[in-house]
């Protein structure tokens, strides 16, 4: 193999060899090699197969714009796939793969898509594969996706952290090239607060490709200088391998920091991000992104060997790395030339300069022959260039030997992020291309990016705007000058803009990455679909990984040009974020596994844990379930256990995480009033009522006890799932709807732990913890106050309020004593029988007791269609849901309504979701009665029960009826009976 | 039952995690009082100071507001039951007053890499001269909401409710490992 | 969709910290009025292209219920303030 590795190179350190495999293929390259550096240095002039035709590619660019050069680097979970070998930098151990290849990239079996070329043109996922309609999913789909593509994402989870920060600053510099450098020490002298961010490893941007001088210093030590200082400043934070993706409202941009990708295994350090993800929040910004170099579009232009003028000189001059022995450059503008004199520099031939200028003005002293008017037409050579024909302006044809081919067609400036929030880029004749925006709040363009034309002008532009940017911030700043001198470079481009050579020989690619052709864009302008936004849909254009970085402006050229318009009339499509891809990785961040999202633990959690707790998650909250005993092998055998129990002697329940709120101010109870639909205003201290908050529709939104602690001071529960909503509800109706009422609420759900001991042997238990008289006198049902315990060393908040049915209290202690107070109950409640149950005995028991949740209170429902339409006040003046709960459709008698739910024969099941039939209906929608909402296993009664929704309600009971569930493909015969299947009498309760 | 021990269980993990990190420390506050304060429209932090030194001055501490006419008052010292009932006893009606020393725990957390460290999960600029010692926000760090004070220079307390305690102490860990 | 989000109690706030509970309807209906005037309340909201008012509650910062003016198209944020400070739920 032969290197193409010569002497020079900036950026890399010869000192450091760094070995990596390509294809399976052991190579070596440099430390400061990117992987196209070291691919191009070792000879690779192939590295991957094109989109749609499997043509041999090779490396286009040195940035971000690649469009040919993607491989998967790495494997197993860190794995990848379409990254640019010119961004990607080389560490030892790396392992490359070209993509959309097979068997190999030399050898593809792919490529006879090539001589399909005819049927794969513009709109041809349209035409081709449009019948039978069934056969795209299953037959057109996979092979498309099969054949034509990008590399694959892997299975095994990446093993890597990531995670994501805000930063703050005054200044923000995107891109450290020359503009932005000055920029970034212009504002970091000023003091200012500055963040400059850029995609490479290191600061410079187009300095680091400058092989010469810059002012009186060669361009190394100025750049080291700036790069020295910068670091120098405590107030410049410096981000390098950080590509700004998005600029977002109010100045919010996002950014991805590569911050290990660049290092080997063995280097990552497994606490540190992988990437990192900023949001950057800035008062102003300096755009210094620069401009992409456009590629021309003629014939065989897709060639490996055919490379981006700068791009070459950039290899050339950082990187050590000759693209060929024998070099032509195709240039319409005057910058190129760089490539020519720089390459001539090295000793590199250059065979001819093509310019289809009739008379550049370029300055050129070299020896390449300079051929005037004339263009590349075509490119010949099997798997990289051998030789181009150039079109002569008397149209004569000639053939020149090379080897590689530097191409300019100009330069786009990366107007991206301006564009972001909808501002529209401006064409230039002058510089033939998009400019910023002429408004973008907060960002100044400077640089390359806004015409500025070499080194000098753009650290002139650059210091310039930092300046202008800083005064509107009230610092006061000088330019900085980075000169050393007053000689100024100034190069005058005289641009004409060149889209396509008319006279291409074969496929003229405008976007490599999706094999559009020239053909194609104009196939599509004759069938209509000529405005830019369906263009792009149309021939894909512009899409996929690249974004039609170096595609884009071409085809909008061409559009142009056969409508006989400007550029600046096509327009250009859409920008949107994100300017590079970003992984996915950095987007979650560290929220996956684990942290996902946070876990709510109760206070009584290590308790819950101690006595064997199953744990279930309930929105963020760990809640126990059952307890399971030695011997117990099925939940249902524990929670029929622990249900049997607290009938028959007692249990302790983990109630803690039931919203809890606390409510104060002189109009708490007209407050209460208002926002419950039943009665609140004279609820007396020492008591608790249950109540039904409604929607302002008229419908359920959730219920829980309101107890009055003391005059103005009232505390509310609400269940579990709505706790925040409910405050949330609560908020809104004090500060929004009634202003002037003095309501004060904070929540209290963390402050205690509550839990719910129920049975009849209650009272023996609390009563040796109580020091109150808990006797059913003395604390009725509904009492509620605060008690002293353990002799007086703890007072705690009692209540008597049951959801099981049973004879039950509530007991409330600051959270920290929680552990405690469970294990004294526990030690109290032994002789009783006393055991802990779970959320599943608790629904067992609410569904015995016939008692709501929030499987019933759906969204569906009103107070009436749950039996509790006699509790919605018709006296009151105003509550939240009064007026629409009166709508016709709402009290309407026959809507479903609650009824329990039995099997015929005992030993039949039903589902949650069956639906209720009449015996004898066909299964239809008009037949419908209903369905079902809880259903358990009731261990009291032997079989299972349900609660539904049925039309008719409670006058049904008795009737038979069929439990018919679709999923299952089962129906069973069922009777509509009582929900309270236990105590209806209420006698328990009230024991 | 009556002389059942009582302890006081800390929502922390029982050994804080081992305490390698040179550059970031992290610790549970474990005393002290926090009382959740609510005034009405009329009420403001000078009356609540006043009123502080009036009824309760042994306590001290610091006011730091959450919301409009809303603070916590945050302390050192322990505060019995009975001690929190008299000085309640002793508000003024536009003053309410709920006990959240159980409910919202706090923790410190300092050195040099702190700001690095809360900047992975707070939007709020800590920098030393826009955020200042003594200020404090109510935010989210992740995706858990968390009252964040800063104490002094490289030192910051974070209050977070008493559920949330474990999910952000392991977060603020895992969020300071890099720095170890 | 704004990203910053200026709460007049706790100063420049990712929106991530607020809960958007939409337009800003017509003032709560007082006691006894039509039900038409109830199902504009509750159901209608004018959705327009331009200048918007919404309700935005600051749930992980003062928990305040404000009144954002947003453009939604450039999505300026021109005002913020405290929905009491509107009564825009009793007398308009």
């Amino acid at each position: 193999m032969t290197s193409f590795r010569i002497e020079g190179g900036t950026l890399i350190d010869r000192n450091d060899v760094r070995s990596f495999t390509f294809n399976g293929t052991k190579l070596s390259g440099f430390a400061g090699d990117t992987v196209a550096s070291a691919l191009l240095a070792n000879g690779k002039q192939v590295v991957g197969r094109s989109f749609k035709y499997h043509r041999p590619r090779g490396i286009l660019s040195a940035g971000a714009a690649e469009p040919n050069a993607l491989l998967t680097i790495g494997r197993d979970g860190r794995r990848d796939p379409n990254t640019r070998a010119t961004i990607a930098e080389l560490f030892d151990g790396l392992e490359a793969r070209s993509q959309n290849c097979w068997p190999n990239v030399d050898f593809d079996v792919g490529a006879v898509n090539g001589l399909l070329g005819p049927f794969l043109g513009a709109g041809f996922y349209y035409k081709t594969f449009m019948w039978p309609a069934a056969f795209w999913e299953k037959v057109y789909e996979p092979i498309i996706r099969k054949a034509a593509g990008l590399g694959r994402a892997g299975y095994d989870p990446d093993p890597a952290y990531y995670e994501k920060c805000w930063a703050h600053c005054d200044v923000l510099v995107i891109g450290a090239g020359p503009s932005g450098l000055a920029a970034a020490l212009t504002a970091g002298r000023s003091g200012a607060r500055v963040i400059i961010a850029d995609e490479g490893g290191q600061l410079g941007g187009g300095i680091l490709a400058e092989g010469g001088m810059i002012g009186d210093k060669p361009a190394d030590a100025t750049l080291a200088d700036i790069v020295g200082e910068l670091h120098a400043l405590p107030n410049v934070e410096i981000k390098t391998r950080t590509t700004i993706f998005g600029a977002y409202d109010d100045q919010v941009f996002g950014a991805v920091e590569r911050v290990q990708k660049h290092l080997p295994e063995s280097a990552i350090n497994p606490d540190r991000a992988m990437e990192r993800l900023w949001r950057i929040v800035a008062k102003h910004t300096i755009l210094a992104t620069g401009a992409e170099e456009r590629p021309i579009v003629f014939g065989g232009n897709d060639r490996p060997g055919v490379m981006m003028a700068g791009a070459m000189r950039t290899y050339l001059n950082a990187f050590g790395v000759a693209p060929g022995k024998r070099v032509a450059l195709f240039a319409n503008n005057n910058q190129a030339y760089q490539t020519a004199i720089d390459l001539e520099a090295r000793g590199i031939e250059v065979a001819a300069i093509i310019d289809p200028r009739t008379c550049p003005n370029t300055r050129y002293q070299g020896k390449a022959r300079h051929i005037a008017g004339a263009m590349v037409r075509d490119t010949d050579g099997r798997k990289g260039i051998k030789s181009i024909t150039v079109r002569h302006d008397d149209g004569r044809d000639e053939v020149i030997n090379v080897d590689a081919l530097a191409v300019s067609g100009g330069y786009s400036p990366i107007v991206h992020l301006a564009c972001h929030r909808g501002a529209k880029p401006v064409w230039s004749d002058q510089h033939a291309g998009f400019m910023p925006p002429e408004t973008s709040d907060g960002m100044t363009p400077a640089g390359a990016v806004a015409g500025n034309v070499g080194i000098a002008s753009c650290f002139d532009a650059g210091a310039k705007a930092a300046v202008a940017a800083l005064d509107a911030l009230g610092f006061s700043a000088q330019p900085a000058n980075l000169l050393g001198s007053d000689k100024s470079d100034d190069i005058r481009q005289d641009i004409v803009a060149l889209w396509s050579v008319p006279s291409s020989m074969g496929k003229a690619f405008v976007d490599y990455q999706n094999d559009v052709t020239a053909g194609d864009i104009n196939l599509a302008m004759r069938e209509g679909y000529d405005h830019v936004e369906l263009a792009k849909r149309y021939t894909t254009n512009g899409m996929a990984t690249d974004q039609g970085k170096t595609s884009n402006v071409n085809a909008i050229g061409i559009l142009a040009e056969n409508k006989g318009v400007s550029p600046g009339e096509i327009g250009t499509t859409t920008f949107r974020p994100f300017y590079t891809p970003v992984s996915f990785g950095a987007l979650v961040g560290a929220s996956k596994g684990f942290e996902f999202q946070p876990v709510r633990k109760s206070p009584l959690h290590g308790w819950a844990v101690r006595n064997g707790a199953k744990f279930v998650e309930t929105g963020l909250w760990y809640r126990s379930s059952w307890f399971p005993k030695d011997g117990e092998t099925f939940w249902r055998d524990s929670v029929d256990r622990e249900v049997l129990n607290v009938r028959s002697n007692v249990g302790i329940c983990d109630v803690s995480t039931l919203g809890k709120i606390e409510i104060f101010g002189a109009d708490a109870a007209e407050f209460l009033n208002r926002v419950y639909c039943n009665a609140f205003l004279k609820l007396p201290v020492g008591k608790a009522r249950y109540g039904i908050m409604l929607r302002e529709d008229g419908l359920v939104y959730d219920d829980g006890t309101t107890s009055c602690l003391a005059e103005n001071h009232y505390f509310m529960t609400t269940t579990t799932a709505l706790a925040a909503g409910v405050l949330t509800h609560l908020e809104f109706c004090a500060q929004v709807l009634w202003p002037d009422l003095d309501v004060r609420m904070a929540s209290a759900t963390d402050q205690w732990a509550q839990m719910a001991i129920a049975g009849p042997k209650t009272r023996d238990v609390l009563s040796q913890i109580i020091d109150d008289d808990i006797s059913n006198e003395a604390f009725p049902f509904l009492a509620a106050r605060e008690v002293s315990m353990f002799g007086g060393r703890l007072k705690g908040r009692l209540f008597r309020i049951s959801f099981s049915g049973e004879l039950a209290f509530e007991i409330a202690v600051p959270a920290g004593y929680g552990e405690s107070v469970a294990d004294a109950i526990m030690a109290a409640g032994k002789e009783h029988g006393i055991a802990p149950y779970g959320t599943e005995a608790l629904g067992v028991m609410r569904i015995e007791k016939g008692h709501v949740t929030h499987a019933e209170i759906n969204g569906t429902v009103t107070p009436a269609d749950l039996g509790m339409g006699r509790m919605v006040s018709v006296k009151k003046d105003d509550f939240i849901g009064q007026v629409m709960n009166l709508r016709e459709g709402l009290v309407d008698p026959s809507r479903p309504a609650l009824v329990g739910i039995k099997p015929k024969s005992p030993s039949d099941k039903f589902a949650t979701g069956s639906h209720i039939l009449n015996v004898g209906d066909e299964v239809s929608l008009e037949n419908d009665q209903g369905y079902v909402t809880s259903m358990c296993h009731s261990p009291n009664l032997g079989h299972a029960i349900g609660l539904a929704l049925v039309k008719g309600g409670p006058e049904r009971y008795g009737e038979e009826v069929v439990i018919w569930n679709g999923l299952a493909g089962s129906a069973v015969a069922g009777i509509i009976c009582n929900p309270a299947f236990v105590d209806p009498e209420n006698e328990k309760l009230h024991a | 039952m009556r002389d059942f021990p009582l302890n006081i269980v800390s929502p922390f993990p029982a050994k804080p995690a081992a305490n390698g990190h040179a550059a970031v420390h992290i610790a549970p506050i474990g005393d002290g009082f926090v009382f959740h304060v609510l005034g009405n429209a009329g009420a403001t932090e000078g009356s609540l100071k006043k009123l502080i030194n009036d009824i309760a001055p042994e306590l001290g501490g610091a006011l730091c507001s959450p919301s409009p006419h809303q603070w916590f008052w945050i302390g050192s010292c322990e505060v019995s039951q009975d001690r929190f009932a008299e000085i309640l006893a002793k508000l003024p009606d536009g003053f309410a007053m709920t006990d959240q020393t159980h409910g919202r725990v706090r923790m410190a957390v300092s050195g040099v890499k702190v700001r690095d460290v809360l900047a992975k999960g707070t939007m709020i600029d800590l920098a030393p001269d826009v955020f200042a010692v003594g200020q404090s926000a109510m935010t989210q760090i992740g995706q858990i909401g968390a009252m964040i004070t800063r104490t002094d220079d490289d030192c910051f307390e974070i209050m977070v409710l008493r559920s949330f305690a474990v999910s952000l102490w392991d977060e603020l860990h895992h969020m300071a490992a890099e720095f170890k | 969709m704004s990203s910053l989000v200026k709460c007049p109690h706790c100063g420049l706030r990712p929106r991530e910290e607020f809960a958007i509970r939409g337009e800003v309807a017509t003032p709560r209906p007082k006691a006894g009025a039509d039900e038409s005037a109830w199902f504009d309340h509750v159901y209608l909201r004018d959705n327009p292209r331009g200048e918007h008012r919404e309700y935005w509650h600051h749930a992980g910062g003062c928990r305040r219920w404000l009144v954002l003016s947003r453009n939604t198209v450039t999505h300026d944020i021109s005002d913020v303030v405290d929905a009491s400070t509107l009564k825009v739920g009793g007398d308009a």
